[in-house]
C-alpha cells in the first residue's frame, strides 16, 4: 500500500526529509502525546511542514452524510435515458462552465465562487463508514492503522490558535452507517488529544448554548480559582496515570475545559444570539443552518478546522441517502426537504464569508462517502456508488466556478482525471499551507506521508 | 481461420493496442504454450485459476470484484463463486475473454500483462509462471469447474510462531493440502495481512520484516481459507529470569501470563496495595465503589486467604445481579426505542433473573436462542423481536454469543474468515421457520403483546442459487431440509457443545476483558482466525476453564479475582512502560457512564432522578419504571433520556457490538464534571452527604477524610492533608461551607476519583 513498506527501517527514516533526524521525529510524537502545541507548530515549521505564511488559513469541511445523488445535483445528465436522468432539469448558472440541478438555484447564484470536482471515486466498499474514513482521512484503515482525520493532522502541526480548540465537530460525531467501521472523525494514530471537540448540541433549538460552558452562578472567579487549585492537591498523586493515553486525554480536556470557561472571546464564539435575527433566518432555523453560521463564527474566532456533518446517521432521518424506500429517504424527501434546507445554508455560509472578507482564508470543501448508482432502482431511489461522484470547493485559494474532470455519459465512472480520496484531503492540506508529502509520526514512530504516495492536490483548482 | 477472425476483431478494437508490433509477439507464445499442451497435468479452475485471479487483485473489490465490476467484467469477491466467475470469463464479452486455438490473444492474458490498454495495470509478465498457466489452462479447453474435483482441506503456515528481533526478516511458506492427498506450496498465489503493522510488516511473497516491539500476526489468506503465523517481538530490556521464576501465583492463569511477559522482555508490576484492590474489585464486579467500612475490613484482615474471601462476598452480593444483568442487557439490546415497555420489562426481568440464579451460561444462550411463547410472559422471545428476519437473527446469534460478525458473507465469502456465501445462507436458514404473530411495522406500536411460534415449513432462498441451502450451524455438518425438528435445537446443541471452538472462547475474553481493561482479542465482539488472541494459551485456559466448570461464569470471575494478574499495581515500571496488551500491570481506564453516575450519587448521597425516554426519531415519552430512584446500572432500557448517560457514552444498545459504549473522555465530559448539574447540584443539595455533614458540624480535618475515603477509597495523605487544611484556614470559617463543597468537587473531578487503576 505505502511505498515505503519495501525499504528497510533506515530508509524510512531517511525518508523523513531533508533537516529530521529520527530522534527529532520521535520528539514530536512525544510532545503529541502530553499534547503541547507551540512547540510542534515550531518544529514543523523548522522542518518545512508548515508554511508560515500560510497560517491565516482555516477550513470548513461540509460532510454530505449519506452520498448525494451527483446526477439529480452537480453532474447531471439529461441527454441520458430517462432511468438514468432521473426527474430534474439543469439550470444555468453563474459560472460559464457549468449548469446544475433546478433543485439548488442559490447554489446556481453563487455558482461563480465555487468549483466542481466531478470525477471523484475510491475503491473501498460501497458502505458509508468506509468513504467516510476515506474522504476524510484520504485513507482505507488497514493493519490496525487509522489515519488521523485532516483537521486533527491542522491540530496536531498547528495546534490551537485561540482559547478555543484548534478541531470542532458540528453538531455532534457521525453516528451509525451501518459497516461498523471507524469514521475517521478521529486523531487516529496521532492520539485523541487530536481528536475533536464534538458540540454535542443542535445549535437551531430555542435555548441553544453549548452545554456546561459556564459554572454555577455561585462559582465565582475566586472559588473557580480555588477549585483548581484543589485539583491538583489531588492530581497530585497519579503519576502512574500518564502511561495510559485515556488519562492523559482527561487532563488535558480538562485544561481545555477550563480555557474556554475563563475566556470570554471562547465562549462568545459559541454564542449565536450575538447573531441578528436577519442573519440567523439567512441561514435557516434548521440544525444545518445553524451549524454553518456557527462554524463561520469559530472560524472567525480561530478554530482551524470545523466539520460539519450534515446529518447524524443515515437511519430513521431524511438524508442524502436516497435508496426510495424506508428506512432510508426518497427521491421526494432530497427535493422538499434536503434540498432546499442544504440550498440555503451552503449559500448563506459562502456570501456571508464572503462578505466579510473571510472567503479567500477560509476553505469550503463539499465531500461525501459517495455518490449514487447512475440507474434508478425499482423503489424510485439510487443506491451507493463510489466508482465516480462529485465534491466541490470554495475559498481558500480555489477559483470558483470551474469543473475540474469529468464523468462518462452515464456519470457512472470517471471519464477525465480520475480524483482519489486521498487526491481531496491534499488538496486540503495544500490550501491550508501543508505539504502532503511531509510526514507525521505513525504509530511507533513509523513516518506517515500525509496523504500517499502517488497522491496530489488538485492544482487546477488554485492556479 | 478462427485465429485469423479474432486477429481481425481484436484489431477492430485496435485503438487499445498500444503498438501492431506486440501482435507479432503472441503467436508465437501461443506457439510454443500449446506444443506442451497435450503431455501437461489438467489445470483445474477452482484450484488453480481462481487463485491466480485472487493473489493479482482480479477479484478484489476495488476490481473486477465490485458489485457491479469493472469496464464490464465482472467476478465474485475473492472468487467465492467459481461457476459464475468460469461463465464471466468464458461466455461473456462474445468469448473474446478466452481463444482456445490461440491462448495468446484471450483477453484474460492480453489485459494483465497490458498487451491491450487496462485501466487496472499490469497484474503479472508474459513469462511469469501464472501466465503459463492461465495460457495452458486456456489451451485445454478453459474447462470450468468440475464436480468430484480436489478440494483444498487444510493450509499450513511455516513458520507458524517465531520470536525475531526487530530490524530481522523472516520468510513464510504457505502449503496447502488438498483431499485428493495431494500437497502443494501455495505461497505465491496466498495474500498476507499484518495484523499489527506496528510490530511487523509483510510484502506480497511472505517476507515478513520486523518494525517494532510487541506480539504480532501475518495472516495468510488462500482460497477463502486463513492461516495465522505468530510473530513475537521482545522488547529491548533484559530482565533476570529469576524475576519471573520469584513473581507469585495464585491462579493457573498467572503462570501462562508470565510466560508471556518472559518472552516480550516485560517486567510485572508489584501487586496493587489493599485499598486499591478493594475498590478495583468492587467496581468490577458489583459496578460501585466500596464503602469505607468495607475498605477498612478488608484492609485490617490478616487471613491469608483474604482475597478468596473477598472474591466470594462479591460475587454473591445482591448489587452483582444488577451490574451483570445490565451488561446482558447491553449485548440483547434490552431498550424502549424497540420495544414496547411490556416487553422491555420482561426481558430485562428475564435476563435479571438468569443472572440471580447464576444460570450456566450454556443453558441461557440456549434458552435465548430457541425462545418462544408470549413477549411479556417468555422475556428471552424478546431477542427475536428486535431481530425479525432470519438473517438479522443469525448475524446476532453469532455476533453476540461466539463475537463472530459474519455480515460480510450475507453477499460473497467473508474476506478475513473461512466462512463462504453458502455457509452464511446454510446458517441463516435454521431460523427461516421462526415467525411471531404482530411482528413488522414499527416496533413501538401497540402493546408489546406478541407470539412466538416455529412453522413446520418454510426455508430462506439463497439469492445466489435460487434455491434454500440445507440448514447448517456454521461449520457443523448440515440438517436434511426434510427434518421437522425446530431447528434452532440444532443449533444451540452445537453452539454450546464444549467442543465448539468459538462459543467459550467468546465469552471469556469478554469476562476477561471486563476484568482487565483489555481483552485478549481486541475487540470482544471480533473474533476471527485473521485477529489472533494476544496470548492464545491463555485464551485457551480460560475457554477450557469455563467448560470443566460447566460454565459457570462466577467460577471464571473468582479466579481472576484472586489471580496475582488481576492484583497487579498499575505502577508503571520503565521495563513494561510501553506494554498495552499483555498484563504487566494494571492499565487504568475510566469508570463507564453508569458507574461514574452511581459513584457520584453514592459519594453526594443524591440519586439520580429517570422520568423519560428518548426513542430514535428523538421524540420523547414518560416511564414510571423508575420511581423509586433506581440506580443507573439498575435501569431496564438504554433509551432512558440522561444527558450524563450519554455525553459519558452508555451502549446505546442499537446494534449488538460492545464498540457502542464509549469510555473515551471528552471535552464535553470535563466541562459537564466542572460545570454541569450532576456534580455541582448534588454537592449542594440540602439532603446530600455534604450538607448533613456540616450540619454535624464536624471540622476540617474530618471534612477531608470523608471525602478521601468515601470517594478514593484511601486516607489522604499527609501532605494532601496539610494543602487541604491549608485551604479552610485561608479561606475563614465563615467560608467553612464553600471550601467543604470545592474540596468534594475537586475530588470528584480527579483522574483519581474518575478512574479506576
Amino acid at each position: 500500500m505505502y511505498d515505503f513498506l519495501a525499504e528497510s527501517p533506515q530508509d524510512r527514516v531517511r525518508l523523513c526529509g531533508p533537516g529530521v533526524s529520527r530522534r527529532e521525529f520521535l520528539q514530536v510524537g512525544s510532545l503529541a502525546a502530553v499534547g503541547l502545541s507551540l512547540p510542534q507548530y515550531l518544529q514543523a515549521k523548522g522542518a518545512g511542514i508548515v508554511k508560515p505564511a500560510d497560517d491565516r488559513r482555516s477550513c470548513i469541511m461540509i460532510f454530505n452524510l449519506g452520498g448525494p445523488s451527483h446526477i439529480d445535483l452537480w453532474d447531471m445528465k439529461p441527454d441520458a435515458p430517462s432511468e438514468i436522468r432521473g426527474p430534474f432539469k439543469p439550470i444555468r448558472t453563474k459560472s460559464n462552465a457549468f449548469e446544475i440541478s433546478e433543485l439548488l438555484p442559490r447554489h446556481a447564484a453563487i455558482a461563480d465562487k465555487f468549483s466542481l470536482v466531478r470525477s471523484c471515486h475510491h475503491d473501498g466498499a460501497a458502505v458509508h463508514d468506509a468513504g467516510w474514513q476515506m474522504m476524510q482521512t484520504g485513507r482505507r484503515f488497514t493493519g490496525g492503522i487509522q489515519t488521523p482525520h485532516a483537521g486533527a493532522v491542522l491540530s496536531h502541526l498547528k495546534g490551537r490558535r485561540t482559547d478555543l480548540p484548534p478541531f470542532v465537530v458540528l453538531p455532534q460525531l457521525m453516528g451509525r452507517g451501518g459497516g461498523n467501521l471507524p469514521n475517521g472523525q478521529a486523531g487516529g494514530f496521532l492520539g485523541k488529544a487530536h481528536d475533536p471537540f464534538a458540540l454535542m448540541a443542535d445549535p437551531s433549538q430555542k435555548n441553544f448554548k453549548v452545554p456546561d460552558l459556564l459554572p454555577p452562578d455561585q462559582i465565582g472567579a475566586h472559588r473557580l480559582e480555588r477549585r483548581r487549585k484543589m485539583r491538583d492537591i489531588v492530581e497530585s498523586s497519579v503519576a502512574q496515570f500518564e502511561a495510559s493515553e485515556d488519562a492523559r486525554l482527561m487532563d488535558e480536556n480538562f485544561h481545555a475545559a477550563f480555557r474556554i470557561m475563563t475566556s470570554e472571546k471562547a465562549r462568545e464564539a459559541f454564542d449565536l444570539t450575538r447573531e441578528p435575527l436577519k442573519v440567523r433566518e439567512r441561514y435557516g432555523m434548521n440544525r444545518f443552518g445553524q451549524c454553518c453560521l456557527l462554524a463561520r463564527r469559530l472560524v472567525e474566532s480561530g478554530v482551524r478546522f470545523v466539520t460539519i456533518n450534515t446529518f447524524l446517521t443515515v437511519f430513521d432521518e431524511i438524508t442524502w441517502d436516497i435508496h426510495g424506500s424506508k428506512p432510508f429517504t426518497s427521491i421526494a424527501g432530497m427535493k422538499d426537504i434536503v434540498c432546499p434546507m442544504y440550498d440555503q445554508a451552503y449559500s448563506a455560509l459562502i456570501e456571508d464569508l464572503s462578505e466579510r472578507g473571510l472567503l479567500d482564508d477560509t476553505l469550503v470543501a463539499n465531500l461525501s462517502e459517495f455518490g449514487r448508482t447512475p440507474k434508478i432502482n425499482p423503489a424510485g431511489g439510487r443506491d451507493h456508488w463510489p466508482q465516480c461522484f462529485t465534491a466541490y470547493f470554495a475559498g481558500g485559494g480555489v477559483k470558483g466556478g470551474r469543473v475540474v474532470g469529468a464523468s462518462d455519459p452515464i456519470g457512472g465512472f470517471p471519464a477525465e482525471r480520475p480524483v482519489k480520496p486521498g487526491d481531496i484531503v491534499a488538496t486540503i492540506f495544500h490550501s491550508l499551507g501543508l505539504n502532503h508529502a511531509s510526514h507525521l509520526p505513525g504509530p511507533g514512530g513509523r513516518p506517515f506521508t500525509l496523504t500517499d504516495l502517488g497522491t496530489e492536490p488538485i492544482r487546477e483548482l488554485f492556479t | 481461420m478462427r485465429a485469423f477472425l479474432n486477429l481481425l476483431s481484436l484489431l477492430a478494437h485496435g485503438r487499445r493496442f498500444r503498438g501492431v508490433c506486440l501482435l507479432v509477439a503472441i503467436p508465437s507464445i501461443t506457439a510454443q504454450l500449446l506444443a506442451g499442451s497435450a503431455s501437461e497435468p489438467p489445470v483445474s479452475f477452482r484450484n488453480d485459476i481462481v487463485p491466480i485471479l485472487s493473489k493479482a487483485n482480479c477479484n478484489s473489490g476495488g476490481c473486477h470484484g465490485a458489485m457491479a465490476g469493472k469496464g464490464g467484467f465482472r467476478l465474485s469477491l475473492f472468487g467465492y463463486n467459481p461457476e459464475a466467475d468460469h461463465l464471466a470469463i468464458t461466455r461473456e464479452a462474445q468469448g473474446r475473454r478466452v481463444e482456445v486455438s490461440q491462448p495468446g490473444l484471450s483477453l484474460l492474458l492480453t489485459k494483465p500483462t497490458t498487451t491491450v490498454r487496462h485501466k487496472g495495470g499490469k497484474r503479472f509478465d508474459v513469462d511469469s509462471e501464472d501466465y503459463r498457466t492461465l495460457a495452458r489452462w486456456i489451451a485445454q479447453g478453459a474447462p470450468g469447474p468440475q464436480a468430484g474435483e480436489a478440494e483444498l482441506s487444510t493450509l499450513v503456515i511455516d513458520p507458524g510462531e517465531r520470536s525475531v528481533r526487530i530490524g530481522e526478516t523472516l520468510t513464510l511458506r504457505v502449503k496447502a493440502r488438498f483431499s485428493d492427498g495431494r500437497e502443494r506450496d501455495v505461497t505465491r498465489w496466498a495474500k498476507f495481512t499484518s495484523t499489527d503493522e506496528t510490530v511487523a510488516s509483510v510484502d506480497g511473497t511472505g517476507k515478513v520484516t520486523v518494525i517494532g516491539p510487541g506480539e504480532g500476526a501475518i495472516s495468510a489468506w488462500y482460497s477463502s481459507r486463513i492461516v495465522i503465523a505468530r510473530i513475537t517481538s521482545p522488547y529491548a530490556a533484559e530482565i533476570p529470569d529469576s524475576v519471573y521464576a520469584a513473581a507469585p501465583r495464585t491462579s493457573a492463569f498467572d503462570s501462562l501470563v508470565l510466560d508471556q511477559l518472559k518472552r516480550l522482555h516485560l517486567q510485572p508490576s508489584p501487586p496493587a496495595d489493599d485499598a486499591t484492590f478493594i475498590r478495583r474489585a468492587s467496581l468490577d464486579t458489583l459496578g460501585r465503589l466500596p464503602t469505607p467500612a468495607e475498605v477498612r475490613a478488608f484492609v485490617d484482615d490478616a487471613r491469608a486467604d483474604k482475597h478468596a474471601r473477598l472474591a466470594d462476598r462479591l460475587l454473591s452480593a445482591p448489587e452483582y445481579v444488577d451490574f451483570w444483568a445490565y451488561k446482558w442487557s447491553d449485548v440483547l439490546l434490552v431498550s424502549g426505542a424497540r420495544l414496547r415497555p411490556a416487553a422491555v420489562k420482561s426481558y430485562y426481568g428475564w435476563i435479571r433473573n438468569q443472572v440471580a440464579d447464576n444460570t450456566p451460561w450454556d443453558r441461557f444462550v440456549r434458552q435465548v436462542v430457541t425462545a418462544k411463547g408470549s413477549s411479556v410472559e417468555e422475556g428471552e422471545s424478546n431477542f427475536f423481536a428486535v431481530h425479525q428476519d432470519p438473517e438479522s437473527m443469525a448475524e446476532n446469534v453469532s455476533q453476540a454469543f461466539l463475537s463472530l460478525s459474519i455480515n460480510c458473507a450475507r453477499c460473497h465469502n467473508h474476506p478475513l474468515e473461512k466462512w463462504t456465501n453458502d455457509q452464511y445462507y446454510q446458517f441463516a436458514n435454521l431460523f427461516s421457520r421462526v415467525r411471531a404473530k404482530g411482528w413488522g411495522g414499527d416496533p413501538r406500536n401497540g402493546d408489546g403483546q406478541r407470539q412466538l411460534y416455529v412453522e413446520a415449513s418454510g426455508d430462506l432462498i439463497q439469492p445466489r442459487t435460487g434455491k434454500p441451502q440445507p440448514p447448517a450451524p456454521l461449520d457443523a455438518p448440515a440438517m436434511a431440509m426434510t427434518d421437522t425438528r425446530d431447528r434452532r435445537e440444532v443449533l444451540a446443541d452445537w453452539l454450546t457443545a464444549p467442543s465448539n471452538p468459538y462459543f467459550a472462547r467468546a465469552i471469556a475474553n469478554r469476562i476477561w476483558a471486563h476484568y482487565l481493561g483489555v481483552g485478549l482479542v481486541e475487540s470482544v465482539d471480533d473474533l476471527r482466525a485473521s485477529n489472533p488472541a494476544s496470548n492464545e494459551r491463555l485464551l485457551a485456559a480460560l475457554a477450557d476453564h469455563l467448560v470443566s466448570h460447566r460454565f459457570d461464569l462466577k467460577s471464571l470471575m473468582r479466579e481472576i479475582l484472586v489471580s496475582q494478574t488481576y492484583r497487579r499495581s498499575s505502577e508503571i515500571l520503565p521495563t513494561n512502560r510501553e506494554d498495552r496488551r499483555h498484563y504487566s500491570r494494571f492499565f487504568p481506564r475510566r469508570l463507564s457512564a453508569e458507574v461514574m453516575q452511581d459513584a457520584i450519587a453514592d459519594v453526594t448521597g443524591i440519586r439520580e432522578q429517570f422520568t423519560e425516554l428518548t426513542l430514535s426519531d428523538g421524540s420523547t415519552e414518560k416511564t414510571a419504571f423508575y420511581t423509586n430512584s433506581p440506580r443507573s446500572v439498575q435501569l431496564f432500557d438504554a433509551s432512558v433520556t440522561s444527558y450524563f448517560l450519554k455525553t459519558f457514552g452508555r451502549n446505546q444498545r442499537e446494534i449488538t457490538c460492545e464498540c457502542e459504549r464509549s469510555n473515551q473522555p471528552s471535552l464535553v465530559q470535563a466541562l459537564h464534571l466542572s460545570n454541569g448539574s450532576t456534580v455541582n447540584d448534588k454537592l449542594s443539595a440540602q439532603a446530600g452527604r455534604l450538607n448533613r455533614l456540616l450540619g454535624e458540624g464536624v471540622d476540617a480535618d474530618r471534612l477531608v477524610t470523608e471525602a478521601y475515603s468515601v470517594a478514593l477509597s484511601r486516607a489522604p495523605r499527609e501532605a494532601e492533608r496539610a494543602a487541604f487544611l491549608r485551604m479552610f484556614q485561608e479561606a475563614g470559617p465563615d467560608q467553612r461551607a464553600s471550601v467543604a463543597e470545592d474540596l468534594f468537587w475537586s475530588i470528584l473531578t480527579s483522574r483519581e476519583f474518575l478512574f479506576q487503576h
